[in-house]
């Protein structure tokens, strides 16, 4: 009989368990979730009092709140989300993967979903564009640039404004490395991100993306192998991501670094400068590719008009009336011409960046797709010759 | 009397296999059973079947996100089986597992046999051994990674002391050397404390008989021990061999898998996720791997069925 009476009171329990998670999955389309808009953001690093989640709060439109659900990494699990007709309301990807991301149709119409796309810088807005849609929008860019101690350069007799081609850079570091300091720190990790260093020297030597087999992508990994095989750069480029190849430049005695705009803060407090990219013969310096994520409304199979319109609202915020202070929040360029122009005057330390930053370069912009392949076949190559292989 | 029997079992209305079928203990039984079952339905053998059914269709990320990818039958195979890097991988995984597992196994026996003498201290010390298990492989991956940095790793510093020329540890083709150093580290502690434990499950009596008929300390260790840890042995090498095999974290935190080090699992890790120099995500060739991989585990795994029976007949 106990024994009964217990098996009883299992199943009743574990009848209530199953019920009640069951009701916990099924909440989802609850009219409380209903003002909730579901913000995927890439930036895990910025908790709930940074600048950035305080202007992420601040846009929730009239009567909805916005919930930041955090991810080192976007397009994974913005993938599987829209599989799963369980995508976040808004999303953040890195601006490479648009394509990808159009391609599989995950992200929707900006525009005819109630995104405003005027006012931007005319290069930018059209990185967010696939087949003359607009996908993903800019809230703010980052580029990279040639940073360098102004002491260490003095003590070896080098004067920064005489680096303006590749020969002239090489007799720079060589100059440095003679002097007892050390060469010059990049990221040629075999991932993007060391794809996105390299391609500045790529671009500066007449590289085209749709010839990655070009005699100037050889010119390029030639320039970047020479300085670990002279020992300029430090053997760990070949795996340091460029936030680590940033730390060796900061704590030992290295002369130069490649390196991003998101850097110019803590650079100017130790009195580091920057210059742009040279080109391999001089003349323009080399163009930069562009960097930083876009946001983009997520497709959803049973589609909620009134949720997506909000959602909109939302990024209009983000990009609009709270442009200046979104783009401040995270050290980033702001992609409105008048924005930057306050933005600078607010953050002196990025006034170096403003015309490299404006006549950046998408990744994607001509090949579209394509780049996921060419990108892919250029990491591993560079890869190769960083190993002396 | 037989035929009383057979009437008795004749009355029914059901049939007596049946009833015996949905007896009350049979579905009591069944009951019991059922939250394993659906438990491993749900978490073991769901996972399986789709990593094989995505292995047999054309994913993309578009026709994963859509759901229709189409039915290409063995061609992903006959694909990944026909590239050289398939291979090359191959040939890198399995020196990556076995150096690494018998290298391990190795040290890890020889500390176990040492541990065992339990001398002061010796418990302290053991637990010191255990540290590399309990560090997040983060810890452990970024530490290996910065103790061989080229231009001023620790451990080119100490080989310095020797004058030794600097190694490029990481460099592709000494990669997969200096994962499998840095794996062997890792894996001495899991080998150590199974050891050590069946160490302590032989008699001492055996010992004690041993040197009275005047054995030395190795014949000590080859005529008893090592024999009689057999059964041990079979079951650490057949874990550590799963472990290995599948090994992501610390090849990847060191060197993302570039150049030798680069082993089936990192491949497939790459592929699945558009990680590394793959941008491109590659679920149907990822879930290949994957059920090579499952393959691979499951044929060591019926070697050590195979050994056990031996050792049990023995």
């Amino acid at each position: 009989m106990t024994f009964n009476n217990t098996r009883k009171v299992v199943a009743a329990i574990s009848t209530l368990a199953i019920c009640g998670s069951l009701a916990a999955c099924g909440s989802s389309n609850s009219a409380a979730d209903d003002k909730n808009l579901v913000f995927l953001d890439g930036y895990p690093q910025y908790d709930e009092n940074s600048a950035w989640a305080k202007v992420v709060q601040k846009c929730a439109p009239e009567g909805y709140t916005v919930e930041r659900q955090l991810q080192d990494e976007t397009m994974n699990p913005l993938t599987t989300a829209v599989k799963e007709d369980n995508a976040p309301d808004i999303a953040m990807i890195d601006n490479p993967t648009l394509p990808s991301a159009v391609d599989a149709g995950m992200v929707v119409d900006l525009e005819a979903a109630g995104v405003k796309t005027d006012g931007f810088n005319e290069g930018i807005i059209d990185t967010g564009k696939v087949d003359g849609v607009q996908y993903g929008i800019s809230y703010g860019i980052n580029t990279l640039g040639l940073y360098y101690k102004p002491d260490i350069l003095e003590k070896a007799g080098v004067d920064p404004a005489s680096i303006t081609d590749w020969d002239s850079l090489n007799a720079a570091i060589e100059k440095v490395v003679n002097a007892g300091y050390k060469g010059i720190t990049f990221s040629g990790i075999a991932t993007e991100e060391g794809v996105f260093q390299y391609l500045p020297w790529f671009w500066g030597a007449g590289g085209d993306l749709s010839k990655p087999d070009s005699q100037a992508a050889q010119d390029a990994r030639d320039l970047l192998a020479g300085w670990v095989s002279k020992g300029w750069a430090p053997k760990s480029s070949t795996t340091n991501n460029q936030s680590a190849a940033w730390d060796v430049f900061m704590s030992e005695d290295y002369a130069f670094a490649e390196n991003g705009s998101w850097q110019a803060q803590s650079a100017t407090e130790k009195g580091y400068e920057v210059i742009a990219i040279p080109s391999k013969d001089g003349g323009n310096s080399a163009p930069v590719p562009f960097g930083g994520e876009f946001l983009v409304l997520p497709y959803h199979k049973t589609a909620n008009d009134a949720k997506q319109k909000a959602a909109a609202e939302f990024v209009n915020c983000m990009t609009g009336e709270n442009l200046l202070e979104v783009a401040e929040s995270i050290g980033y360029l702001a992609p409105k011409d008048d924005v930057l122009e306050q933005q600078l005057k607010d953050q002196t330390y990025l006034a170096d960046w403003a015309e490299s930053a404006s006549s950046a370069q998408g990744r994607t912009t001509e090949l579209g797709l394509k780049y996921e392949s060419i990108s892919s076949g250029l990491s591993q190559k560079l890869q190769d010759a960083l190993n002396q292989k | 009397m037989s035929a009383v029997a057979s009437a008795k079992i004749v009355t029914p209305s059901v049939p007596g296999f049946v009833r015996r079928w949905f007896s009350k203990s049979r579905l009591a039984a069944f009951g019991f059973a059922a939250p394993l079952v659906v438990y491993l339905l749900l978490f073991y053998v769901s996972p399986l079947v789709q990593n094989v059914s995505m292995s047999l269709h054309r994913y993309t990320r578009r026709t994963f996100v859509t759901g229709d990818a189409p039915f290409t039958g063995l061609d992903v195979y006959r694909e990944v089986l026909s590239s050289s890097e398939f291979w090359v991988t191959l040939g890198q995984t399995l020196v990556f597992v076995f150096a690494s597992i018998v290298v391990q196994y190795a040290l890890g026996l020889a500390l176990a046999v040492f541990f065992n003498q339990s001398f002061r201290l010796s418990g302290f010390l053991r637990g010191i051994f255990l540290v590399p298990w309990l560090l997040p492989p983060m810890v452990s991956g970024t530490t290996w990674q910065w103790m061989m940095d080229a231009d001023n790793g620790i451990l080119n510093r100490f080989l310095g002391l020797f004058g030794v020329d600097p190694v490029w540890w990481l460099q592709a083709d000494n990669s997969l050397w200096a994962v499998i150093i840095a794996n062997i580290w890792l894996g001495i502690p899991f080998n150590l404390v199974i050891l050590y434990s069946g160490l302590q499950n032989i008699n001492g009596d055996l010992y004690e008989a041993a040197s009275i008929d005047g054995c030395n300390g190795w014949q000590r260790f080859w005529r008893i021990t090592f024999p009689l840890l057999r059964p041990v042995t079979l079951i650490t090498l057949m874990l550590g061999f799963v472990y290995t095999l599948k090994t992501v974290d610390i090849i990847w935190l060191m060197t993302q898998g570039t150049g030798t080090s680069q082993t089936l699992a990192t491949w497939a890790y790459a592929l699945a996720f558009a990680k590394g120099s793959h941008m491109t995500i590659q679920y149907s060739e990822a879930s290949v791997i994957g059920t090579i991989l499952i393959l691979v585990a499951l044929a060591f795994a019926f070697v050590y069925l195979w050994a056990q029976r031996k050792e049990e007949e023995a």
